[in-house]
């Protein structure tokens, strides 16, 4: 309700927004997931520490958890992208190779 | 008090003073040859004294003199016990190493470490005076592993010489087998009785004393070349000749033997444990007798004579005459020592040749060689009133005439005759007919370092069986009665024998030398057995640890159940199900204009 949390939302959308849209490289694709991430957690962060909610307050603890995890894979598809093709243009794959 | 413990700590005492010795220069001189072999004469001398006082007032001792260590209830010193057995074989075995030492200082002449070799002769023997008048097992364990090193070493002398390494080699390990054993009954003697003394072993009545006696037995294979356990003996033959004759022909491989007579009275009320070692001795002797009978290397064959005779004392054990074996290992010492003499006579005047397809009518040119080989060879037979008669045949008579197992006496008789038939093989082959080796040999039985060893060696070959016999204070009644046939059933066995060779002999050594048929081969490659298990079971030991350990315990378990198997399946599976053509953009494009057309509409909806 709070414009904060507007601002926030407006970040969660531009970062989905550059998920969704872009251009040639899948490196930014992981940069805005992780802009995601981040906005969420951030999210999560101050409603509950704004209504006092202490009993979900591990929420956000999970959440970095599985942010970690995510970028993590996404950095190895990403090394193994470029094992096989030799940049990370996104081009390469439609072209048939396994 | 009197000269007893004296007389045999001073003779335990002499033996190491050359080995003290050695760290000086005197060591390097020649004269230590000839100083090693008078304090083995000397300690044969003294060792003479508790013999003839335990022959003359039957007075035993056992020597405990130093505390070593008390580990819980286990109380472990330093006691020798001079009974019997051990006071007896004490002058044979210094005797047979005095002519040793003698024959080899004129064998090992110019050998430029033949100081080392009487250092490690003399180790050996002390090593196997320390098994003998062991009074505990740790100390008769001592003993076993040191005569089982130094044979390592010994066997090894001429390093530089693959077979012999080998040889060596397979000794220790076959050896190792046995202590298996002897590990295993002293374990046993340990939780069971608490002590590793004889004493205390032989007066705790137990009921079953089955695993013990069974790991002596495995103990008195590994080291007495019994059947399974028997290819390091005619590999042996690698070393010299005066390690053969001393090791593998009087006292080493008699130690497993000794070991068994020293647990006779726990051996004579087990019926089982007596029944296998009959069996084993019987199988034992007759499949080296077959093996001996187309070796063509003079020293194997003796040796093959050896593992038959151990055999021979392993069927004297089973058929519970401990004592009875000990005079054949008294009196067997003496005429095979000296057959490894002549033989080694025979292989240094015809420059280092074994073969005895190339030796022949030695019978003029070596005349007391000849002499010599003819006596031990009848002595080994059991030709009446020779030595080997007053053990061997009274082996055979207590055979015949007890209620045994029949296979194990059927076989025992059958060796004999083929005791027989090898030696009149030896005679005819080395001694008689047209010589076969290269003409420009200088051949000499001059030098009185060979002779005198051999006669005396002879002396005892004859008479020995006779003064021991006489002088041995008899601890079993002996068998006084048997039928006519049964009493010459050993004496008809070797004749036969003899006959039989020399029938076959005369009429076909003209002729051509045939193909070797199927069982000549069966006997010449020892029964196939060296080639079947010393290449079968180490390779597929090995490859079982190898399939077990890496293929299965490393790549499989912890490299490819679950990482792998995984990739492999979700792999497989994206393969199969996906249709897709990676047009990324084009999916993100959609799915971000269906958000937003979502959101859009239902904001609107509200």
């Amino acid at each position: 309700v709070s414009l904060i949390h507007i601002n926030i939302l407006i970040a969660f959308t531009i970062s989905l927004t550059g998920l969704l849209i872009y251009r040639s490289h899948l490196i930014s694709a992981l940069l805005c997931l992780e802009g995601i991430t981040l906005s969420l957690f951030i999210l999560a962060a101050l409603t509950i520490l704004n209504s006092h909610f202490t009993l979900a307050s591990m929420i956000p603890i999970i959440l970095l958890v599985f942010a970690a995890r995510e970028a993590a894979i996404g950095l190895a598809l990403l090394v193994i992208i470029s094992n096989t093709y030799g940049t990370d243009y996104v081009q390469n794959f439609n072209l048939l190779q396994c | 008090m009197n000269l007893f413990t004296s007389s045999i700590l001073l003779t335990l005492f002499m033996l190491t003073t050359p080995i003290m010795a050695s760290s000086t220069n005197f060591y390097k001189s020649n004269k230590y040859q000839h100083y090693v072999k008078n304090m083995t004469l000397l300690a044969f001398i003294i060792s003479l004294i508790p013999t003839t006082m335990f022959i003359h007032t039957n007075q035993e001792t056992l020597i405990s003199n130093w505390h070593w260590i008390t580990i819980h209830t286990l109380k472990l010193s330093l006691s020798f016990k001079m009974d019997y057995f051990s006071l007896m074989f004490m002058p044979v075995a210094l005797f047979i190493t005095w002519s040793i030492m003698e024959f080899s200082i004129w064998y090992m002449h110019s050998d430029p470490n033949i100081n080392q070799f009487f250092k490690y002769l003399l180790i050996f023997l002390i090593t196997m005076l320390i098994l003998t008048t062991a009074n505990n097992l740790f100390q008769l364990f001592i003993g076993w592993e040191g005569v089982g090193i130094m044979s390592f070493l010994l066997i090894g002398w001429w390093f530089g010489r693959s077979d012999a390494n080998t040889a060596a080699l397979q000794a220790i390990l076959y050896n190792r087998i046995g202590d298996i054993g002897f590990l295993l009954s002293m374990t046993w003697f340990l939780s069971n009785m608490n002590t590793w003394d004889l004493q205390q072993i032989f007066m705790l009545d137990q009921n079953s004393s089955n695993i013990p006696l069974m790991g002596l037995t495995l103990a008195a294979a590994g080291k007495s070349a019994q059947f399974g356990l028997h290819p390091w003996l005619p590999s042996a033959m690698e070393g010299p000749t005066p390690v053969s004759a001393l090791l593998h022909s009087s006292t080493m491989v008699v130690a497993g033997i000794f070991l068994l007579i020293r647990f006779y009275p726990l051996m004579e009320n087990n019926k089982p444990v007596q029944t296998m070692v009959l069996s084993l001795g019987a199988l034992t002797t007759l499949f080296t007798a077959i093996c001996a009978l187309t070796q063509n290397d003079i020293k194997k064959i003796i040796a093959f004579s050896t593992s038959s005779q151990l055999g021979l004392m392993m069927v004297t054990i089973g058929l519970n005459q401990p004592h009875l074996a000990f005079l054949h290992i008294c009196t067997h010492a003496f005429f095979k020592a000296m057959l490894f003499l002549c033989s080694g006579s025979i292989i240094h005047n015809l420059n280092n040749e074994q073969d005895i397809r190339k030796m022949g009518g030695l019978y003029k040119i070596l005349p007391f060689t000849t002499t010599a080989l003819i006596t031990g060879c009848l002595a080994l037979t059991g030709m009446p009133f020779l030595t080997g008669f007053y053990s061997k045949d009274l082996i055979i008579e207590a055979a015949t005439s007890s209620y045994t197992n029949a296979w194990a006496l059927l076989l025992t008789l059958i060796a004999t005759s083929l005791t027989a038939i090898y030696s009149t093989r030896i005679i005819s082959l080395t001694l008689l007919e047209q010589p076969r080796f290269p003409p420009l040999m200088s051949i000499n039985e001059t030098n009185p370092l060979l002779i005198n060893p051999i006669k005396r060696l002879l002396i005892g070959s004859i008479f020995a069986g006779f003064i021991l016999s006489n002088n041995m204070p008899p601890m079993t009644t002996p068998l006084m009665t048997m039928p006519l046939h049964l009493k010459l059933t050993a004496l008809m066995m070797t004749i036969l024998g003899f006959i039989l060779a020399f029938e076959i002999n005369t009429y076909s050594k003209n002729l051509k030398y045939p193909h070797p048929s199927n069982a000549t081969n069966f006997s010449t490659l020892l029964g196939y057995f060296p080639t079947i298990m010393h290449r079968l079971p180490p390779h597929l030991v090995l490859t079982m640890s190898q399939k077990l350990a890496t293929s299965m315990l490393d790549l499989t378990w912890t490299e490819a159940i679950l990482p792998k198997t995984t990739a492999y399946i979700q792999l497989k599976a994206s393969l199969l199900t996906s249709n897709q053509k990676g047009l990324i953009k084009l999916y993100f494009l959609s799915f971000l204009i269906t958000m937003t057309l979502t959101l859009l509409s239902f904001n609107y909806l509200e």
